[in-house]
């Protein structure tokens, strides 16, 4: 497993590169010069000329020592993102923004995985019953609710109208009671899709021998569902969970932005927006490196649930 | 088989959903703060930064102006706005030949304590401190984007700026060489000298933030970190800053605190906007914005009573106003008071005039113009609030032409615009191609209003694509003239209408502030007349003049001016609306009794 291991973070080295082109291109190369834009209205030509030479746009692309690609690789290795346009140093921008991202994130994550996961147990159990067409009709009633209503309902109704939540972020409110909202949205929003395939997974499993087996035998219901057919359908559920964990570092972009959540998933979109790329340039490096990595962490969690699949 | 046989899973599920109503229980109120003065407002996009030399962005001079002060302001409550000295102690003696600014600074004011000071004491203010904050706008090396305010008007500027270029970096510029068009004759004595005369220099640049002084120990002490040290004398400090966020200001202990304005507009009295007449400010502890980019959760905080204003969101304005444009008995029940006023403000439809269909034809562009219906553009995008503009200079300005409705292309005639298209193909010797029209944004509200564009320009015959794109791609698109025709539109920065006629001088082509690339000798050669002279009956005419040159080319189809109406809750006092509202935390005042009895209030109408 040891070599397996290292060979897959060998080959991260040509996908961060990769990466790392991708993002110079399209942000140097396809985007254009923000020079103009930062200069701001009426500037002469010689300021502009000084931003160029100040942001090193002004250097050659790609063949040189000093070239603007060689630095936006220099500066990715060393996680030296110098600053953001506001002037701010972007590193401290991410870490301030990590903190309340993954507080909004991470319970949203886990509660949607559990809930869904659980009720996903009891109503491929209950399979047929008026319980299972009533959670699939709720599931797919869900799915087709836009997020942004539950979000518009949920301000209004939980927060502003019944009075049980914050409307939005405010610096005297505990963390735990800004992203309580927007967390509860987040998982309820989010149940609908990830029932319907928790339990179409679990009916697979519902529907094999082993199951059948088991209950011939005589065993109890709690048993056979946790010991055996969750196990077994844990295959397709760390695909699915660990594969979504990176994205939590990149936060709830909607959620964020309506309750007012300082995180990452809010700063992303105001660099887009204000066409940062320094900023976009970071997150997109640090969430691909993320990504690589917990990929590597799914294909050895495989091995770690089930012996038949061996990492060579 | 029973769900119910299923306890513990549903237990579960039911225990998390509590945890998450337990933990977001709103029991703490925002006022645990009760005693003290807060005054709470929403900022609707991020900061961008707190330092006063190279800002330009209405939101961070919003926040900047509490803290740093100018030399010059525009008076509360006198109209027409009239400038007043705010850290000068006078107006400015001018010499007879209008080049020679002489400027008293007030004594005894001091910069808010800070540790970039010895012993962390703020040190008194001098005339240094303004010829500081000017030579760093200079400094190319700092690439303040406040620097066209300056360029080639003060003498030996120009020259520190050539200086500038040969310097390693920003902290290697040495601002004790000689300007000799700014520098302090004395410790409180400020002189300008210009290379002609700019009979805006108070309104514009003195009163600006950007020539606002910050301590120049900050400066050199927090380096690129400045942007979020300012150090200033304004009656605010800031004491946190959480990017993205909120600010928070608290009251500064070393300000010197200044009275209350005792005169003003006839009506002020009655509505008790010269209640506090005389008495120091600031009156508030604390100023708090919140960053809320979306307007229902600001809209939701008014009417929780935890923001003091607010802007009408378009979709809550039937919850606001009236079909006569007053507030609805809801609103009355809550005693929130409305407020409406005339925003110095034009948009357009702009066209390049260095585009090869659009520039040489002149029919074309007037037939653009009048098949917009501006009436049904504001009813259907503002409620019917705003007005049609005619012309640019915006109704607010003393050169505002009253009769400007007669003399422009800015009304609705279809059948007019079908007659001039075809005069228009004539010109462009075949069928007219398909026409691209730029609208930044690619929201709904973006959406709606490039639909209503094209709507009506293609009911008189012409093809019309919308290309629709976020702010910073529509900016390189206008700003390298390669947009088409264009969305857009300005705010004065101040009350004269020489910020309106600058975006048709012809030096000023894009990235400069004009945008349409229009040429006229005529008007250029009248710009540079008005530009040197200062505010009398014949510079007005002239103005009206230019503005009417300007219409005759149609470079762009005027849509409308802004009337604003905000939202005040009763106990937020001393809020006369002023269209140049910057450094006005000061004379804000929190009725706390009033205040306190919303709460109560609220309980009953839930």
């Amino acid at each position: 497993m040891t070599a397996y291991i290292i060979r897959r973070l060998l080959y991260t080295i040509p996908i961060v590169f990769g990466v790392l082109m991708l993002t110079f291109v399209l942000f140097t190369l396809v985007g254009g010069d923000i020079s103009l834009e930062i200069a701001g209205k009426g500037a002469t030509q010689e300021t502009i000329d000084e931003i160029r030479e100040e942001y090193g746009f002004n250097k050659p692309l790609f063949l040189a020592w000093d070239s603007q690609f060689i630095n936006h690789f220099k500066s990715a290795l060393t996680f030296d993102f110098g600053r953001a346009r506001d002037r701010e140093p972007i590193i401290g921008k991410i870490k301030r923004g990590v903190g309340p991202s993954l507080a909004l994130t991470v319970p949203m994550f886990f509660g949607v995985v559990i809930i869904s996961v659980s009720l996903a147990l009891v109503v491929a159990f209950v399979h047929g019953s008026i319980w299972d067409i009533s959670a699939v009709f709720i599931c797919v009633a869900g799915m087709s609710i836009p997020y942004l209503s539950f979000i518009l309902f949920g301000q209004y109704f939980l927060a502003y109208k019944w009075g049980v939540f914050p409307v939005f972020f405010s610096p005297d409110l505990t963390m735990a009671q800004y992203v309580a909202l927007p967390a509860l949205i987040g998982i309820v929003a989010g149940l609908g899709g990830n029932l319907r395939f928790y339990r179409t997974v679990m009916l697979d499993e519902m529907r094999s021998d082993y199951v059948r087996t088991a209950f011939a035998k005589g065993l109890d219901t709690k048993r056979v569902l946790f010991k055996h057919v969750l196990k077994n359908a844990m295959i397709p559920i760390i695909t699915r969970v660990v594969l979504a964990i990176p994205f939590l570092f990149l936060g709830s972009l909607l959620l964020e932005r309506f309750f007012g959540i300082p995180g990452l998933g809010y700063l992303m979109i105001g660099a887009i927006s204000s066409r940062d790329y320094f900023v976009i340039n970071a997150m997109t490096y640090i969430s691909a490196i993320l990504f690589v990595v917990f990929n590597l962490i799914t294909d050895i969690c495989y091995s770690l649930v089930d012996p038949r699949v061996s990492l060579e | 088989m029973s769900i119910l046989k299923h306890k513990p899973i549903l237990l579960l599920v039911g225990l998390i959903a509590a945890t998450f109503v337990l933990a977001g229980c709103d029991s703490s109120s925002s006022d645990k703060d009760s005693d003290e003065m807060v005054l709470r407002h929403a900022l609707f996009t991020k900061l961008k930064g707190l330092d006063p030399g190279n800002m330009r962005d209405v939101y961070s001079v919003t926040v900047a102006s509490q803290i740093c002060e100018t030399l010059y302001q525009y008076h509360f409550l006198k109209r027409p706005y009239e400038i007043v000295p705010l850290l000068a102690e006078q107006m400015p003696q001018i010499s007879d030949d209008f080049l020679t600014y002489v400027i008293k600074i007030k004594k005894g004011v001091y910069f808010q304590d800070d540790k970039c000071f010895p012993g962390g004491r703020g040190r008194e203010l001098k005339a240094e401190d303004f010829v500081f904050a000017v030579k760093r706008i200079a400094n190319i090396k700092y690439l303040s984007q406040n620097w066209s305010m300056f360029d080639g008007k003060i003498v030996g500027l120009d020259e520190f700026r050539e200086y500038t270029k040969g310097c390693e970096s920003e902290d290697d510029v040495d601002y004790a060489r000689e300007v000799e068009g700014l520098t302090a004759s004395d410790e409180h004595t400020l002189v300008i000298k210009l290379k002609k005369t700019w009979p805006q220099l108070v309104g514009t640049a003195l009163a600006d933030i950007a020539t606002a002084p910050i301590a120049k120990e900050a400066v050199f002490s927090y380096g690129k970190d400045i942007v979020s040290h300012p150090v200033g004398t304004g009656p605010f400090v800031l004491k946190v800053w959480h990017r993205g966020s909120y600010v928070e200001l608290v009251r500064n202990p070393k300000f010197r605190g200044e009275p209350y304005p005792g005169e003003g507009e006839a009506s002020d009295a009655e509505a008790g906007y010269l209640d506090d007449a005389g008495k120091i400010m600031p009156f508030a502890d604390r100023v708090v914005w919140t960053v809320i980019e979306e307007y229902q959760p600001a809209w939701l905080l008014f009417l929780q009573g935890k923001l003091d204003n607010s802007p009408i969101p378009k979709d809550n304005y039937n919850e606001a106003i009236t079909e006569t444009r007053e507030l609805t008995p809801v609103m009355k029940q809550r005693n929130i008071r409305l407020k409406k006023f005339l925003d110095p403000s034009t948009f357009w439809l702009g066209f390049n005039m260095q585009d090869p269909v659009l520039g040489s034809n002149k029919p074309l562009r007037r037939a653009i113009s009048y098949a917009i219906d501006r009436d049904k553009f504001i009813e259907i995008f503002f409620n019917g609030r705003h007005l049609v503009a005619h012309g640019f200079i915006a109704p607010l300005m003393d050169s505002y032409d009253p009769n400007i409705k007669e003399k422009g292309y800015a009304r609705y005639d279809p059948e007019k615009a079908r007659e001039l298209l075809k005069e228009a193909e004539q010109i462009h010797g075949r069928a007219l191609p398909e026409l691209k029209m730029a609208i930044p944004g690619t929201d709904s509200f973006s959406r709606q209003l490039g639909q209503f564009l094209k709507r009506y320009v293609t009911a008189v015959g012409l093809d019309v694509e919308v290309e629709y794109m976020d702010w910073p791609t529509y900016m390189e698109k206008v700003n390298t003239r390669s947009a088409q025709m264009f969305s857009s539109g300005v705010r004065a920065s101040i009350p004269d209408a020489e910020d309106f006629l600058g975006m048709f001088y012809s030096k000023y082509w894009a990235p400069g502030s004009n945008r349409f690339n229009y040429l006229n000798p005529e008007f250029d050669r009248l710009y540079e007349k008005i530009e040197v002279m200062f505010d009398s009956p014949e510079r007005k005419e002239l103005y009206r003049k230019m503005e009417l040159l300007v219409l005759e080319d149609c470079p762009a189809a005027f849509l409308n001016h802004r009337v604003v109406f905000a939202l005040h809750h009763d106990w937020y006092k001393n809020y006369k609306p002023h269209a140049f509202a910057y450094g006005m935390s000061k004379y804000r005042r929190i009725d706390m009794k009033k205040r306190a009895e919303y709460k109560k209030l609220l309980k009953t109408i839930k």
